[in-house]
């Protein structure tokens, strides 16, 4: 069976029968930070059908699992990605606290946010980078990844790393920075977030980048929940969820709002990631004001109970969900992560479908691809 | 701010996978994520379905033997969680929508038939190689 006609049938009258041409588009792009790859169906210059290819860098991580101790898994589920490393360090010890039932101390609940909301910040900024370089625009690539070196100078003051923090650990976290170090830390990225302002603004009202990204790629809101997008590809189309809003760590007790666009286009999609940035910096602020004294760390001695635990986190590219389960032993008997990335490949495809094919790049870029989180 | 999270896992007959799958879809519910476990005897697999912060789980075993239908009538976005079971699992999923025909991993295809994610146990090993099983390492 050709692809073509494997494709048959797949989105909403995308089918590959009236393609004149076929353009192979990847795994090595310039605009591609990681390897993926499209067929690309052509009729002239529109996409009739995007048929997408991944598993250049499958690491059967979920499967090391059961070779492992509960515990020194998390440095594994922590490399799944450099860029959400934290969080997925996160997320895996929030599930297994879950079956260990066991209860993070307040200050290290605090902390997680803290990080979080950095790896959302950077994650964007280092998004507004990638989607500037691929429309041309050289000079706001370099000011978006600049002012991205000062938030990694913070995550690597007070973890001691600036891609893998290695501070996520079951029952809470492995550094403890003072009150004041976080105090100077924000003091420090007050220049950062005046250029991260003055970017956005670029971003936003240039009209270069309007001319690209505006009416590109629009998913409805529908397509937008059948086809379950996750993270600003869903909240870019009118639909208000944020797995944050579940309370995990410290987000039950921070005020902090959603970024809704109604567009559906990459012009929203970009202003919902430009709106998160600012929301992030918000929350930061809100968790060094209030972050309450104590412990960081609930020791866990003994062997874990037997069950299985589901936890969903927000990560920058959307809701990422977790699943552990325990045989009792000290190894796990299974871990899987549903990436956000995974999730929205089928708005992706669809997205293109119609569209330009000097469009393409733009559009696999506002849904902020991370391959290396989706094969895992 | 905080809304209320529910989860819930719903064991069901493979059989009914598609009428449950179509009842969701049609009462707006959204696909989160397709699981699969291997087990010597097959796979279990789950299905999650979210309707704002509440996720609803089907779950359910298939021997290796059976095959399952495709959700991808209701569910297009199914597609790539059926191919990856597929190459990764051995799980026989019939008429994706979208079918890939294992190449989601294209290294996913190991040279005794086995696929990389199989539950591989001692006594199954043992009873292949005709000998009784022995310790040491797995």
């Amino acid at each position: 069976m050709s692809q073509a006609e494997q494709h048959d049938g797949q989105g909403d009258g995308a089918s590959a029968a009236g393609a004149s041409s076929v353009i192979p588009f990847g795994p090595q792009h310039p605009v591609l930070p990681e390897p993926l790859h499209f067929d690309l169906y052509l009729e002239d210059e529109k996409i009739v059908a995007a048929v997408p290819q991944i598993g250049y860098i499958h690491r059967g991580l979920e499967l090391l699992v059961d070779k492992r101790d509960f515990m020194d898994y998390v440095h594994v589920a922590e490399r799944i990605c450099g860029i959400c490393s934290f969080m997925h360090g996160m997320g895996y010890c929030e599930a297994v606290e879950g079956i260990l039932g066991l209860a993070v101390p307040d200050r290290a609940r605090w902390l997680r946010t803290f990080w979080c909301e950095l790896e959302r910040a950077h994650s964007h900024l280092m998004w507004i980078g990638l989607a500037a370089d691929a429309f041309g625009f050289e000079s706001l690539f370099q000011a978006s990844w600049k002012a991205r070196e000062l938030i990694l100078d913070v995550a690597e003051e007070t973890t001691g790393g600036r891609v893998i923090y290695g501070s996520a650990i079951v029952g809470g976290v492995s550094r403890d920075p003072s009150d004041e170090t976080l105090v100077r830390c924000m003091r420090a990225l007050a220049p950062a977030r005046k250029e991260i302002a003055a970017l956005s603004r670029v971003m936003l009202d240039s009209p270069t980048v309007r001319h690209r990204l505006q009416g590109v790629g629009v998913i409805t809101k529908e397509a937008a929940h059948r086809l379950g997008a996750v993270g600003p590809m869903l909240r870019a189309s009118g639909v208000d969820y944020d797995a944050r809003r579940r309370g995990y760590a410290a987000y039950g007790e921070i005020e902090f709002q959603t970024v809704v666009e109604t567009a559906g286009d990459c012009m929203a999609r970009a202003a919902v990631r430009v709106g998160e940035i600012e929301q992030s910096f918000a929350i930061l602020d809100k968790v060094v004001a209030g972050i309450p004294g104590g412990p960081v760390v609930e020791q866990f001695k003994g062997m874990p109970p037997a069950g299985e635990s589901f936890v969903r986190l927000e990560q920058p590219r959307g809701e990422v969900v977790y699943y552990v389960r325990s045989n009792g032993t000290r190894s796990m008997e299974r871990f899987r992560v549903r990436t956000p990335t995974f999730a929205n490949i089928p708005a992706m495809v669809e997205a293109m479908a119609g569209q330009s094919l000097a469009d393409v790049p733009t559009i696999i870029l506002t849904i902020d691809p991370c391959i290396s989180c989706t094969e895992r | 701010m905080t809304e209320k999270e529910t989860q819930s896992i719903s064991p069901i007959e493979p059989g009914r996978l598609l009428v449950e799958t179509d009842a969701l879809r049609a009462a707006g519910w959204r696909i989160v994520q397709v699981l699969c476990i291997g087990t010597p005897e097959g796979a279990e697999l789950t299905y999650s379905f979210g309707l704002g912060l509440e996720l609803r789980s089907l779950r359910f075993t298939l021997p290796a033997a059976d095959s399952l239908p495709s959700i991808t009538p209701s569910y297009p976005a199914a597609f790539l969680y059926e191919n990856e079971i597929r190459d990764l699992f051995g799980v026989k999923i019939e008429r994706i929508q979208g079918d890939w025909d294992g190449r989601v991993y294209d290294v996913a295809e190991g040279k005794d038939g086995k696929k990389p994610f199989s539950k591989v146990t001692i006594k199954a090993i043992s009873s292949e190689e005709g000998a009784a099983p022995s310790g040491g390492a797995r």
